[in-house]
């Protein structure tokens, strides 16, 4: 293994992007990660978007309210739910991982008895409370965009 | 700055995110009205409240997404150099601070 990663003491990300689609036979936390990453590449896009946008309000009323107009459609509507679904997710998945990262979740030492489970395979309810709550949150933020 | 500071600061901006963007879209959204209305938002471009309170979210914002980007770049392309990588990051996002924080405190 004579790859820069590796000599800079750092394992080669053999993966790399493909690993985001499959890396392996792992539980929903490996594939909830790649969720985490899309959800942060599309918040961030939408995020630059937007302050590009917000930049109309100089030009004063008329240029303002012709950008709304555009945005009154409503596949901008379906748009901004999108959004609001993505960052739900985002802040929800991102606490679980604060938590597991720091060692709260992680759930107590067992000892090595066959077959073995791994941390990485290891199921945790919080994933199950989380996903939970994404789907109550993001139902309610569906009936407030519609109503 | 060592990786596990940026990592901690990466989750400090990551809770203040979620409280600051869960007030922006209970405001402009949820709370009914027009709040992309231009009289509304010509209000609230005259408060100071507001103004701070969009510099603070553009700034943990601007951390905490520029901060997820490194990460996925450095993880992805490991042969680019990490310094390089900071510093094309570091200018984007005092650019795009400038330009995005220019507005409300032109408006103010």
């Amino acid at each position: 293994m004579g790859t820069k990663a590796s000599e800079k003491g750092h394992l080669p990300n053999r993966l790399g992007i493909k690993g985001w689609v499959w890396g392996g036979n792992y539980t929903l936390e490996r594939y909830l990660y790649t969720l985490h990453r899309l959800t942060g590449l599309s918040l961030l896009l939408y995020v630059t978007l937007h302050l590009a946008m917000n930049g109309f309000r100089l030009g004063g009323v008329e240029s303002w309210e012709d950008l709304m107009s555009v945005f009154g459609m409503s596949g901008f509507k379906v748009g901004e739910y999108l959004v609001a679904a993505a960052f739900i997710f985002h802040a929800l998945n991102g606490g679980r991982l604060m938590l597991q990262h720091l060692g709260y979740t992680l759930g107590k030492p067992k000892p090595p008895v066959y077959p073995y489970v791994d941390s990485m395979r290891r199921r945790r309810p919080i994933v199950w409370v989380m996903l939970a709550s994404i789907m109550a949150l993001a139902i309610y933020v569906l009936v407030a965009f519609v109503t | 700055m060592s990786e596990t500071r940026l990592k901690i600061l990466q989750y400090i901006t990551g809770i203040g995110l979620f409280l600051l963007v869960g007030t922006h879209l209970i405001v402009s959204h949820l709370s009914g009205g027009e709040p992309t209305a231009w009289e509304s938002i010509a209000e609230r471009a005259s408060s100071s409240f507001w103004l701070a309170f969009y510099i603070l979210l553009l700034i943990f914002g601007l951390y905490h997404g520029l901060h997820g980007l490194r990460t996925i770049i450095i993880e992805s392309i490991p042969r680019l150099p990490a310094k390089v990588v900071d510093w094309t990051l570091v200018t984007a996002g005092i650019a795009i601070f400038g330009y995005a924080a220019y507005i409300p405190i032109s408006a103010f």
